[in-house]
């Protein structure tokens, strides 16, 4: 009786104590063959002909068209956005049908040209003042961070495609990309 | 010990099983309406994972709870007197393969994980990300050779909780840990506390959503014990594309809140993800991941499709999604680590034929009751 009432107690004080009190972890792993801080910083320093910039660290650089300077892949917590530079002669078109152009990319009506300027963001950079746009198509889930830097005889277009809750994330980074954009010496 | 006497009484009593029985189905349909609103993760936690939880102020069994006192219950069985007899038999088969199930279950709840794993085209990786917990890595990447990483797990993370450990020099307070946030840009300067990302954001609190691993979850915490400029708040959210560096008596550190990070025994090297389409669709048809199962430097290739799940060292990667960019492709394979796989069938394989061998014994009563 007594063997019985004890089996009894362990079983349940043993079922009731279970539990995971541990929570705190450590470990070590070696280092990945990451660059050395001078090296990365160089290669975060891209120069193609006739346009230098700074990359932000976490973007890499990824294989675009013939028609893009340069194309990065760049991470927030949704996903890869897509980031490609190209240029174009003298305004390339102009700010109203450029921007109409990324809104029928997204499946949006044209807007008019007062409506745009709305809604624009004005930043300065090396190569001086330029426009940032953010289009979004909520229905889609994807949206666009664009910039339209003049640069008198041609107009550098920055677009970065994306899902609309990443924006906030990689906002600083795309316009410190934009605004580092110059042309070397 | 009146008490405990009584205790054990309503422990043992076969009543006790049935009002159970009745409490589970009960709690079902509390947690089946409760997930409209609440969504599966959290109703899964608050009704089903837990030892209690309230209803107007009253508390409630949780699962937990209820299926350890079930347990109890069915082992209680075994200490009936006149119970080992041959007549017997079929029942007590059954309560074992009841037990074994209960236990399967428990194995299950205390140490089964969850989670993906990410590859990209042409890489590896080696470890899966829990889709749900969260963990505070404070990683010193002082040497040369190796990171060593400290690791705080989601229940730490807690509001006035203090993180301490052997490995770092100083120490972390969480001020405030928010299951769904949004960094917002400062419009006035922050107070001279502030470090990092907090001196020009803020994140703001947001109502979390139901979808549970749509919320994207923060936490501010004080640190102390480190440098005059280096104490301070900080604040960093899932997804942030900067880390936070500091540095503390000569040592480099790298703080990232990220989702719980498991290490596997192996790595999995993702060679080619294909695609089938359905025609004229976008719809993915099927999908499998052709992969090498690296192991002390030895790889073996390996497919996971849809249907056909990869078992390895009691993980189970299933195919789950696919990520397309311009920089390739990238592969989600759901891990699953599950000690009481098993169980559920053998526990069943064994009632059946506890329930076959009673049914046996008492035909020939039960046709003899016919007969009369």
């Amino acid at each position: 009786m007594i063997i019985n009432k004890l089996t009894y107690y362990c079983l349940v004080v043993t079922l009731i104590s279970c539990t995971i009190n541990d929570n705190t972890r450590s470990y070590q792993l070696a280092k990945t063959n990451k660059p050395k801080t001078a090296d990365k910083k160089q290669a975060n320093i891209s120069k193609p002909t006739d346009l230098i910039w700074e990359k932000p660290d976490p973007w890499v650089p990824s294989e675009g068209s013939p028609m893009r300077l340069a194309s990065f892949s760049v991470a927030y917590s949704g996903g890869l956005g897509d980031l490609s530079v190209i240029k174009l002669a003298g305004a390339g078109g102009g700010l109203e049908s450029n921007v109409n152009r990324w809104r029928r990319q997204l499946n949006l009506e044209p807007i008019s040209l007062v409506e745009i300027e709305k809604n624009i963001i004005k930043k300065e950079g090396f190569l001086g003042p330029y426009s940032i746009k953010q289009i979004i198509n909520e229905k889609m889930d994807s949206a666009f961070l664009c910039a339209i830097i003049p640069t008198g005889s041609y107009t550098i277009f920055v677009k970065l495609s994306l899902r609309p809750m990443g924006i906030i994330e990689v906002k600083d980074d795309f316009i410190a990309f934009c605004s580092s954009l110059n042309i070397p010496n | 010990m009146v008490i405990i006497n009584s205790a054990t009484k309503i422990l043992k009593t076969p009543k006790l099983f049935v009002f159970i029985i009745i409490w589970m189905m009960i709690l079902v349909v509390i947690g089946t309406l409760a997930q409209k609103d609440m969504g599966l993760f959290a109703v899964q936690k608050k009704y089903f994972s837990s030892w209690y939880f309230l209803i107007w102020n009253i508390p409630m069994p949780g699962g937990r709870l209820t299926m350890i006192l079930m347990l109890i219950n069915l082992s209680f069985f075994f200490f009936r007197k006149n119970l080992w007899k041959i007549n017997k038999l079929g029942i007590i088969i059954l309560h074992i393969g009841g037990i074994l199930l209960f236990i399967g279950g428990g194995l299950t709840a205390m140490f089964s994980s969850e989670g993906n794993v990410v590859i990209d085209e042409g890489s590896d990786s080696n470890y899966v990300e829990d889709y749900h917990y969260m963990e505070l890595a404070v990683i010193n990447t002082s040497d040369n050779n190796f990171d060593t990483f400290t690791i705080f797990d989601h229940p730490l993370l807690k509001r006035n909780k203090i993180l301490k450990h052997e490995n770092i020099e100083f120490e972390i307070k969480i001020i405030n840990y928010i299951e769904n946030c949004e960094p917002i840009r400062r419009n006035t300067p922050a107070e001279v506390q502030y470090r990092g990302m907090m001196k020009n954001f803020m994140l703001n609190e947001l109502i979390p959503l139901k979808e549970e691993n749509m919320n994207r979850p923060g936490i501010i915490f004080h640190l102390s014990n480190a440098r005059p400029l280096v104490d301070g708040i900080y604040g960093l959210f899932l997804g942030q594309s900067i880390p936070q560096k500091i540095s503390s008596n000569d040592q480099e550190y790298i703080i990232v809140f990220r989702k719980k990070r498991t290490y596997l025994p192996f790595s999995i090297e993702l060679i080619d993800f294909k695609k089938i389409m359905y025609p004229g669709t976008g719809i993915a048809k099927s999908y499998s991941s052709d992969i090498n199962l690296i192991e002390k430097g030895i790889s073996k290739r390996k497919l996971i499709s849809m249907n056909e799940p990869l078992r390895y060292k009691g993980y189970t990667f299933y195919q789950s999604s696919f990520i397309e960019s311009s920089n390739g492709e990238t592969t989600v394979l759901a891990a699953v680590k599950n000690y009481g796989r098993l169980f559920p069938y053998i526990s069943s394989i064994i009632m059946c034929v506890g329930l076959l061998i009673h049914l046996i014994m008492k035909l020939p009563g039960l046709l003899n009751k016919q007969k009369i």
